[in-house]
């Protein structure tokens, strides 16, 4: 769309200029003049643009069955084979003498209606299917793309069971569900992935049921633990030197020493009790309902897959918790797509004391008998026991005449997900969790024109209305960014880049993008060729960190002055800032001796002065330092001086011969000045890369233009908008769009015109004159002719291709103003 | 010899040839005048060019000991001569002259170019210590033996070779020979070598090559193998020990021993003989082992004493390399101020403060290098104690009871039974009872007993006196040893002091300079 419109713009900008006046003057003529054939064209597209209405699609905001289109659900979602007919019985049949043999317990969840009112065995709802996708094929993948890909509805009722339990199959069409949708289509993924998964029907804590992570931390900011690294403990060597003998007063140090501990442990006190304040202060407030939410959530059981463990998974959040987490309050029943057990054991410490042995018939009741058990750990005791207790499962059992009686197959179609919708996960792309005093946005990757993925706010506050920090994750991008993080208060940005980038930038610190403002660039130095690994900027000054370079460079930095002031208009281009210094450090190259390699140079331009400084013996507390002045290039008698010894003082730590000689100091203060054209000229060449950087930044910040800034620039500043405005904004925007449109088709129509005027002036006169022409006039006309059609045809075509076109723009641009996160609220409200 | 321009005067190379001809190549331009005004030192000259001066004889050279190129080419040069003291030769140009055999470039290690293009040579040799050769030109030469080119294989840096002109050009195979022979060469009388030459040069000496190089590779084995054995006898000797760990000893013991050999045909002897070298052989190869074990205590004590003394060389560095970074700060900003001050009142007072400045870095630099003499001298001399000791103890050990006078023992036990061999036989000869046959030499040595007993005391004191002898060595090397290692120590550090001490005294006294000119210079303005 931005593209579309930077099209129209880029045409009319360019067609405007050439003859803005004469349009002008043309259009008032036409309306008069126009032929009845072209008004009518015009008219037909302005007509067509205004008819345009744009259909938002509504947003139930339940998920009911009402709102389920069963038309198109298969017989085996309609109707009940014999079999589950009589699984059905059996259930009833269990859940009777459940209810019988323990009174204070609940209902259980067995057999609640599908989406076609047809009440359903909850085990035949699970449908194991693998999935075609190789991401899906572990755990922890497939719980995030569930809880990406569906929406979260809450229960009906906080405490009760849910009357209804859709299939998977309606659940992913409507990418909607409450907690039991979402553990049936995660449980049937992970079974079909090989996993010994299990739904479960208990109770949690109400953040886990509404799904409120508000109090949680947001696992990307959790930062990593630190590995504390253990100390060596250094043994003192044989002929170690003892230290110097400590005059000061033993006393008077331990005085010290007693003190500052004293400071220090009343601090740590008071640090102490004030985070307790800020814990005690962020407690969430006692939950009136706590341990009668209920919840469905997702067992596995270790064993299979290589699962060391057992573990609960939260569909909702796709995180896995220890089976004795706090947040899960107990359990009433799990199944899988086989059977069915009833948790026998007491709930009173949350799962905390729960043993997950399912073959044990004392902890867990099965519903069916038979089906392979997943555990046959009984203890000796535990079957005597058993033994005494077998009546009532006999009872249970006697009744079941079918002793092998087998679970039905699921009615549920098999799962199957789109491609598209794999890709595209969330409904619409996009999806929002809040955190603790945090934000998190994802979307799916080129969702988003500029590679924009993922964007965490961090908040000041719990209200989160101040923001802190954003950071935002990009894909796919050009110029490879991966990261950018902008503080809010310092207004410093952040960007991070992957290897590629055209200049191996690796990290971007800056506060405008201003050519000569404060930034800080880091870089892939292995894959520049000047082994640029850092380059810090100030107003004044520029500082850049080599490595692994053949001349040993490894800093430079050039403090510069202020420019002269020119009265031509100068740009940065043209008119340098002036380099005051330079300053070059360098490692030690192995291959000279340390009083021929130069440490540090510094090129005091103004001055005329060079300062080298060379490195350090390896026993030597002292370096050789040499000073050259370049001035005084004629004595006093006119004569021009070549060198003389007060041009260059040094100091050497080991005084050599050669060195004292004119000749050497001459080649080198020579040497020297060449390396000062060469230090300046990189130094260019890097401020020249600076400002090709901010080029290629600008373009990729125009490609984002913001379509609503010259509206917004009339409402007043810093205002929340009211409904009203953002309508009237929306129209503005719409209106002046439309007129865009029709403005340019006017363009093309006008041009088109002038062009068949001509040619048919042309055409006249060549009648006339036929016979007087000569060849060359003649070839003349006849090249004029087949060019003059040409751009007829050409004019045509660009008229037909807007009319067509134009509509579609109208649509995208008013379908994004709706989804624009400005406006979206007041219009959605509205629509 | 004779040449057409043999009438002209052989030129002698002298210093007013060499002196011109220094100016003439040195520096030009601006540079140029710098260096007239200063005069050139021959032995700073890194090039020079003597041409076409019809010189017969190379000499006088000597001085240019930094020269890298000379050339020499277009002269009536008869004889390689005088370069001996040229090691940084790198490039070297003999061609046009008459030189017969290659000669007097052993000292020139570093030459990478020779040219000897156009001379009267006829075979390449005495180039032996030319390692890093790269190109070597010798054409236009009398070489006419092809085989002659196998000798340049040892330079293995060699990749551009000149033979053309030479009568082996002319053989047919040349080329080929020449490509197979020295597979690293890339350019062949300034032409690139190509691989369609190469492969049928390697097809054709395919088997000679084959048999050459196992040549080569054997006498490189044998090589590796005699520095290994030379290298693992340097080992032991640093132990002191060498050649005890076997019969070494024991067989030079009777290497001079007259009488023993003839002794040695007594019945009984050989077996006596056979035990005691036995015995004698152990007890040497457990002086060898424990030998061996105190050079490694020895070695590891040194290396811990050194390496201490490294650590605190290097922390005293540290400190003082922040002393003289900490005082540069101060002493920049006191520059600086008095610099860009007027005031000649203030201009003073700064001046001297920093002159108490110096002289406060000064004090501090010295407090800090007496202060590592202090520690220096005391961990100094505890390590000399304990080597002392160690060393004592190896000698006593090895002159104790276990090892060296066990040796005595046996010997003396030794001659007593081949005294009472020697007896027996004496006896029974006397009593003609001694029926085995023996050479006449050693039945002359039992004609009395006397003999018989001075014969075998001779041969008990020989082995006695190169037992003592072999004793003396170990001791004398080792406290040798002893006394240079420690007074190594000694006069490393005393070295260490002075040079130190110097660095500060002339740091200071730079600084004290510098900021004298200062006030010269600011006086002038």
């Amino acid at each position: 769309m931005e593209v579309l419109k930077e099209k129209v713009e880029e045409e009319e900008a360019a067609e405007r200029e050439a003859e803005a006046e004469q349009a002008a003057r043309r259009a008032a003529e036409k309306e008069r003049e126009d032929s009845i054939l072209s008004q009518e064209e015009l008219l037909d597209l302005e007509q067509k643009l205004s008819e345009i209405e744009v259909h938002i699609p509504e947003i139930p905001v339940a998920f009911t069955k009402s709102t389920i289109d069963t038309s198109t659900l298969p017989e085996s979602y309609r109707t009940n084979t014999p079999k589950e007919e009589l699984l059905i019985q059996v259930a009833d049949n269990f859940s009777r003498q459940y209810a019988h043999l323990c009174p204070d317990r609940e209902p259980l969840f067995l057999h609640p209606l599908n989406e076609c009112n047809i009440p359903k065995f909850v085990s035949t709802t699970v449908r194991p299917t693998l999935m075609p996708y190789p991401e899906l094929y572990n755990w922890d993948s497939c719980a995030e793309f569930v809880s990406d890909f569906l929406t979260m509805v809450p229960l009906p009722s906080a405490i009760q069971l849910p009357e209804y339990l859709f299939s998977p199959t309606s659940v992913l069409k409507y990418q909607k569900g409450n907690c039991f949708d979402f553990s049936v289509l995660l449980c049937a993924m992970l079974i079909g992935a090989g996993y010994d998964a299990y739904c479960v029907s208990g109770y949690a804590s109400q953040e886990m049921c509404l799904m409120d992570l508000t109090r949680e931390m947001c696992p990307l900011l959790k930062k990593p633990k630190k590995v504390v690294e253990e100390k060596e403990k250094v043994i003192p060597k044989k002929y170690a030197i003892k230290p110097a003998r400590d005059l000061r007063s033993k006393f008077e140090l331990a005085q010290q020493a007693k003190k500052e501990n004293e400071l220090k442990a009343a601090e740590e006190k008071k640090q102490k009790e004030e985070k307790e304040k800020i814990l005690e202060a962020n407690k969430p407030p006692p939950d009136p309902m706590h341990g009668l939410r209920i919840h469905a959530w997702v067992l596995i059981l270790s064993g299979k897959r290589e699962v060391p463990e057992s573990f609960f998974i939260d569909p909702f959040t796709a995180r896995s918790y220890k089976t004795q987490d706090e947040h899960f309050l107990g359990i009433e029943s799990i199944w899988n797509h086989k059977n069915y057990w009833v948790n026998m054991q007491d709930c009173w410490n949350g799962c905390k004391d729960l043993t997950f042995d399912l073959g044990d018939p004392l902890r867990w009741e099965f519903l069916l008998f038979g089906t392979e058990k997943p555990y046959l750990s009984l203890m000796e005791e535990e079957e005597e026991e058993d033994l005494a207790e077998d009546d009532d499962i006999e009872n249970l059992d006697k009744e079941d005449e079918n002793k092998n009686f087998d679970m039905p197959c699921s009615w549920v179609e098999p799962i199957y997900i789109s491609p598209k919708d794999f890709e595209t996960r969330s409904p619409q792309g996009k999806k929002v969790i809040q955190y603790k005093q945090a934000k998190l946005e994802k979307w799916t990757p080129y969702l988003n024109s500029n590679g924009l993925v993922c964007r965490l706010t961090i908040y000041e506050d719990v209200d989160c209305l101040k923001p802190v920090e954003v950071r935002e994750w990009y894909k796919n991008r050009e110029d490879t960014l991966e990261m950018r993080q902008m503080d809010k208060i310092s207004n410093w940005t952040t960007e991070y880049f992957k290897p590629g980038h055209f200049l191996a930038l690796r990290v971007h610190t800056y506060k405008t993008m201003i050519p000569e403002t404060e930034r800080t660039m880091e870089f892939y130095h292995q894959a520049r060729v000047d082994g640029l690994v850092k380059r810090t900027e100030t107003p004044r000054s520029m500082t850049e960190y080599y490595e692994g370079r053949a001349d040993f460079l490894t800093y430079r930095h050039i403090d510069y002055g202020p420019r002269s002031k020119k009265f031509s208009l100068s740009t940065a281009e043209t008119n340098p800032r002036p380099m005051l210094k330079i300053t070059e450090r360098f490692n030690r190259n192995p291959e000279k001796m340390a009083d021929d390699d130069v440490a540090e140079r510094i090129f005091v331009v103004s001055d005329e002065r060079i300062q080298l400084r060379y490195h350090c013996r390896d026993d030597y507390i002292t370096v050789s330092t040499r000073e050259f002045l370049k001035r005084n290039e004629v004595d006093n008698k006119g004569n021009k001086i070549i060198m003389t010894p007060e041009m260059c003082i040094s100091y050497e730590v080991e005084p050599r011969e050669h060195t004292k000689k004119l000749l050497f100091q001459y080649e080198m203060m020579m040497d020297l000045k060449n390396e000062e054209r060469l230090s300046k000229h990189q130094v260019w060449e890097s401020e020249m890369e600076e400002r090709q950087a901010q080029e290629e930044h600008m373009r990729q910040v125009e490609a984002d233009l913001d379509y609503l800034a010259p509206f917004l620039v009339q409402l007043p500043p810093g205002e929340k908008l009211t409904r009203w405005q953002a309508l009237r904004l929306k129209d503005e925007c719409l209106n002046d769009f439309k007129q865009r449109l029709i403005d340019k088709a006017n363009l093309i129509q006008s041009r088109f015109e002038k062009e068949t005027q001509e040619l048919q002036k042309k055409q006249q006169w060549y009648q006339e004159n036929q016979v007087t022409m000569t060849i060359e006039d003649e070839d003349a006309y006849l090249t004029y002719c087949s060019q003059a059609m040409f751009r007829i045809r050409i004019l045509e075509q660009r008229l037909n291709r807007h009319k067509e076109l134009a509509p579609h723009k109208y649509l995208a641009l008013e379908e994004k103003l709706y989804r624009d996160p400005r406006l979206i609220e007041y219009l959605k409200v509205f629509v | 010899m004779i040449r057409l321009y043999d009438t002209i005067e052989p030129n002698v190379i002298d210093e007013e040839l060499l002196k011109l001809a220094v100016e003439e190549q040195g520096p030009q331009e601006a540079a140029g005048q710098v260096a007239k005004q200063e005069g050139i030192n021959f032995k700073d000259v890194k090039s020079l060019q003597l041409d076409f001066q019809n010189i017969l004889r190379i000499d006088n050279l000597w001085q240019f000991v930094s020269l890298r190129k000379l050339q020499l080419d277009n002269n009536i040069i008869e004889k390689i001569d005088g370069l001996e003291s040229l090691v940084n030769l790198v490039w070297l140009d003999l061609s046009f002259n008459n030189i017969e055999t290659i000669e007097g470039l052993d000292t020139l290690v570093n030459l990478e170019d020779l040219s000897l293009f156009s001379n009267r040579i006829a075979k390449m040799d005495a180039m032996d210590s030319l390692v890093k050769l790269q190109v070597f030109s010798i054409g236009n030469n009398m070489i006419d033996n092809l085989l002659n080119v196998i000798y340049l294989r040892r330079f293995t840096y060699l990749r551009s070779l000149n033979l053309a002109g030479n009568p082996i050009c002319d053989d047919e195979e040349y080329k080929l020979f020449v490509t197979a022979y020295l597979p690293d060469l890339v350019y062949l009388d300034f032409r690139l070598i190509d691989a369609h030459t190469r492969e049928l040069g390697d097809a054709k000496y395919q088997y000679s090559i084959y048999e050459l190089k196992h040549r080569e590779n054997q006498i490189q084995a044998k090589l590796e193998e005699e520095q290994a054995t030379i290298a693992e006898l340097e080992k032991h000797k640093a132990a002191y020990v060498e050649y005890l760990n076997g019969p070494f000893l024991f067989d030079s013991l009777y290497s001079e021993d007259v009488e023993a050999a003839k002794l040695a045909y007594l019945p009984g002897v050989p077996e006596l003989l056979e035990t005691y070298k036995t015995k004698f052989v152990e007890i040497c190869q457990n002086i060898f082992d424990y030998g061996l074990v105190q050079q490694e205590k020895r070695k590891a004590e040194v290396a811990i004493f050194y390496e201490c003394l490294e650590e605190a060389l290097q922390e005293n560095r540290k400190q003082g390399l922040k002393e003289v970074e900490d005082f540069d700060k101060i002493y920049t900003a006191y520059l600086n101020t008095i610099r860009n001050s007027n005031d000649i009142q203030f201009v003073d007072t700064k001046m001297s403060e920093c002159a108490e400045e110096i002289s406060r870095l000064f004090d501090r630099l010295m407090t800090l290098e007496m202060q590592l003499v202090e520690q220096l001298e005391e961990t100094i001399n505890n390590f000399e104690r304990n080597i002392i000791d160690m060393v004592g103890v190896f000698v006593e050990n090895v002159q104790g009871f276990p090892t060296m006078a066990q040796c005595r023992d046996l010997e003396n036990h030794h001659h007593e039974k081949l005294l009472e061999i020697s007896i027996n036989t004496l006896e029974k000869i006397v009593k003609s009872e001694f029926d085995e046959d023996l050479p006449d030499d050693v039945r002359a040595l039992f004609s009395d007993k006397d003999t018989v007993v001075n014969a075998v005391g001779a041969s008990h004191d020989i082995h006695l006196l190169k037992i003592d002898n072999r004793e003396d060595d170990l001791i004398t090397n080792v406290t040798s040893w002893c006394t240079a290692t420690v007074d190594k120590v000694h006069n490393d550090e005393l070295d260490r002091n002075r040079k130190r001490v110097k660095e500060i005294n002339q740091y200071v006294d730079h600084l004290q300079t510098d900021l004298d000119n200062m006030d010269f210079g600011d006086l002038l303005d």
